[in-house]
């Protein structure tokens, strides 16, 4: 059984990303725990699983993958799954997540988080195989809402009953990613209020927040830059539906200095703090007029050239080396 | 074939499309069928904003895979290439660390490109680099487990090479030209490229880092065979069959070229 209440509460993370290893290994900040993208340590030796090493020495960590394929045709691999398996023995993550979704078909992967349709039949295919897949890795395994850039005439209802009804079928948790929720309302004109009181609170294993970049027409889920205020809003609204939860700072492009960062864990703390505070008075800390208010604004308002998104920030890869001659 | 399932081939081929969504009457009217149009983009341009996604991910994971190859050929052959490798060579592997798997094998009948030979040597380096940066790293052999063989027994002996290593038998002296498109930073116009020369290479690991060095045509002969899984007897019958000069140096320096490969970690077993 998967619920808030049966993993445990990890406090304010950030995600592992590159640039950022030297300044981690070297100063060890304070942080409650690292995410890593569980496809970027998935193989057998060399620098990743070094850092990783690092890494593990001082923090937990929790994986969180971006390849799975919970959604396509084909369905999770089961070497994908092996392997997986093993990282995750190593890191001794609590949990293990991936994404409400599919990513390729006949053979072919898209790496790309494709929404899926709300129907009875993808909610049968994901709570199937999400039961499985948490059978296999003998671990608490969570799917997160995704950003999206269409919806599809074959939806029967809206993303947050499609939410519920797969945890709730698969017996797993919910990685609530707040900042989709206020990306995917932008984008296909949904109230984020009521997409945050139809998700299931008690299945909320973690929280995502990220910044986004907005190009218009529509926002895109580029975990760039800070999170923005309306964002802030809409997690301690989360905060004081759910209580507390582990939550997790995303930043995956234009990735800054550490420090900056570290910053925006701090503020996470203290919006936690917030939340928690107005929950244990019965009260709430958010005005959620203006954050509907906010994201209608947002219409019009000035917007940057698309930049595309790439989830899970840079790998660390062999390109960028150059090699010298051995003496 | 479910109803989802036929969406989804709709989707993933679409992505895949080198041209303009909106300019294909078939697509968009698929696309109209499946996927709601909003006030602001029609159907299949919701889906333009993925297909350009997929064309921007994958060509930027390339050229951080294949920055040597980006720089010889120059911004248009290199989006050339890229796009009819996709095309022939779609991503399979969960893990975009695999996506250039089989670019040396496309590029060995890539007729259109110009520099091909060259091109391929780079192929072939840079895919070395690739498996090299996180292959398993295994404890070199110690030297006593060989010192205590007799002759026979050496003779017959299989040593394992470290997983952590490739040999590349290259026309082109391509790591340097590499090393020099890396400083230059894909300003490349003016660098002259090489002329061929054999280039007989060990690229390796040493502690994190990749390093090569380069060998004589016996010594790299010699390690190729036993990468092969040959004995090490046949492995010196077949670089001494080289020529008198090569037969010379085996003779000669086979102990020391041991020592060394021994100390570089090359030789992980002995079986
Ligand atoms: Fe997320």
């Amino acid at each position: 059984m998967t619920e808030r209440t049966t993993v445990p509460d990890l406090g304010v993370g950030v995600g592992l990303r590159v640039p950022h290893y030297r300044g981690v290994l070297e100063r060890r900040p304070p942080l409650d725990f690292f995410e890593i993208i569980s496809e970027n340590f998935m193989v057998p030796g060399g620098k990743p699983r070094h850092h990783l090493e690092r890494v593990l020495e001082t923090y937990r960590v929790v994986q969180h993958g971006v390849s799975l394929d919970i959604g396509g045709p084909q369905g999770p691999s089961p070497e994908y799954l092996r392997r997986l398996k093993a990282l995750a023995r190593e890191t001794g993550t609590p949990w293990v997540s991936d994404h409400f979704c599919w990513c390729g078909s006949s053979g072919v992967h898209l790496h790309d988080l494709l929404p899926l349709p709300y129907t009875e039949e993808a909610i049968r295919r994901v709570s199937e195989r999400a039961r499985v897949v948490q059978d296999t890795l003998e671990l608490p395994f969570a799917l997160e809402n995704t950003s999206s850039y269409l919806t599809y005439r074959s939806s029967s209802m809206p993303e947050w009953e499609f939410l519920t009804e797969v945890t709730e079928r698969a017996d797993i948790g919910l990685l609530l990613d707040v900042n989709n929720i206020y990306v995917s309302s932008y984008n296909h004109g949904l109230d984020p209020i009521q997409f945050l009181e139809g998700i299931p609170a008690h299945r909320v294993v973690q929280i995502h927040v990220a910044g986004h970049t907005h190009v218009g027409e529509y926002i895109i889920d580029t975990h760039r830059g800070p999170i923005l205020p309306p964002v802030w809003d809409l997690y301690r609204l989360a905060i004081e539906r759910i209580g507390s939860v582990s939550t997790l700072i995303e930043w995956d492009d234009a990735i800054p200095e550490l420090d900056v960062l570290l910053a925006e864990a701090d503020q996470a703390r203290s919006e936690r703090d917030r939340a928690l505070a107005a929950r244990a008075r019965g009260e709430t800390s958010v005005d959620a007029e203006a954050v509907r208010a906010a994201l209608c604004a947002l219409r019009g308002q000035p917007a940057v050239r698309d930049p595309g998104w790439l989830q899970g920030g840079p790998r660390e890869s062999a390109g960028k080396e150059s090699d010298h001659e051995a003496a | 074939m479910s109803e989802l399932d036929r969406l989804q081939d709709f989707i993933s081929a679409a992505l895949r499309r080198r041209r303009d969504l909106s300019r294909d009457p078939v697509i968009v009217a698929q696309a109209e069928r499946e996927i709601h149009a909003t006030s602001h983009f029609s159907p299949a341009r919701h889906l333009e904003i993925y297909r350009e996604q997929f064309w921007l991910r994958h060509t930027q994971s390339l050229l951080e895979d294949f920055p040597g190859i980006a720089g010889i050929l120059g911004q248009s052959d290199w989006e050339r290439l890229v796009e009819e490798y996709l095309l022939a060579q779609p991503p399979a592997s969960f893990s975009l660390r695999d996506l250039g798997e089989k670019l040396p094998a496309f590029l060995e009948s890539a007729d259109f490109l110009p520099q091909r030979e060259l091109v391929l040597d780079m192929a072939r380096l840079e895919w070395a680099h690739i498996e090299v940066f996180d292959a398993p790293a295994l404890p070199p052999l110690a030297p006593e487990s060989v010192a205590t063989l007799d002759e026979e027994a050496l003779a017959s002996a299989r040593l394992l090479l470290s997983p952590a290593l490739r040999l590349l038998d290259l026309s082109y002296p391509v790591p340097e030209l590499r090393n020099r498109l890396l400083s230059a930073k894909g300003s490349l116009v003016d660098l002259p490229l090489p002329e061929p020369s054999p280039t007989r290479l060990v690229l390796y690991r040493r502690e994190l880092s990749t390093v090569h060095c380069r060998l004589r045509r016996a010594p790299f002969t010699l390690l190729e065979a036993l990468s092969r899984g040959v004995s090490l007897g046949n492995a010196c019958e077949a670089a001494c069959a080289l020529g008198e000069r090569e037969a010379a140096s085996v003779e000669r320096e086979v102990a020391t070229w041991f020592a060394d490969w021994v100390a570089r970690g090359f030789i992980v077993g002995v079986r």
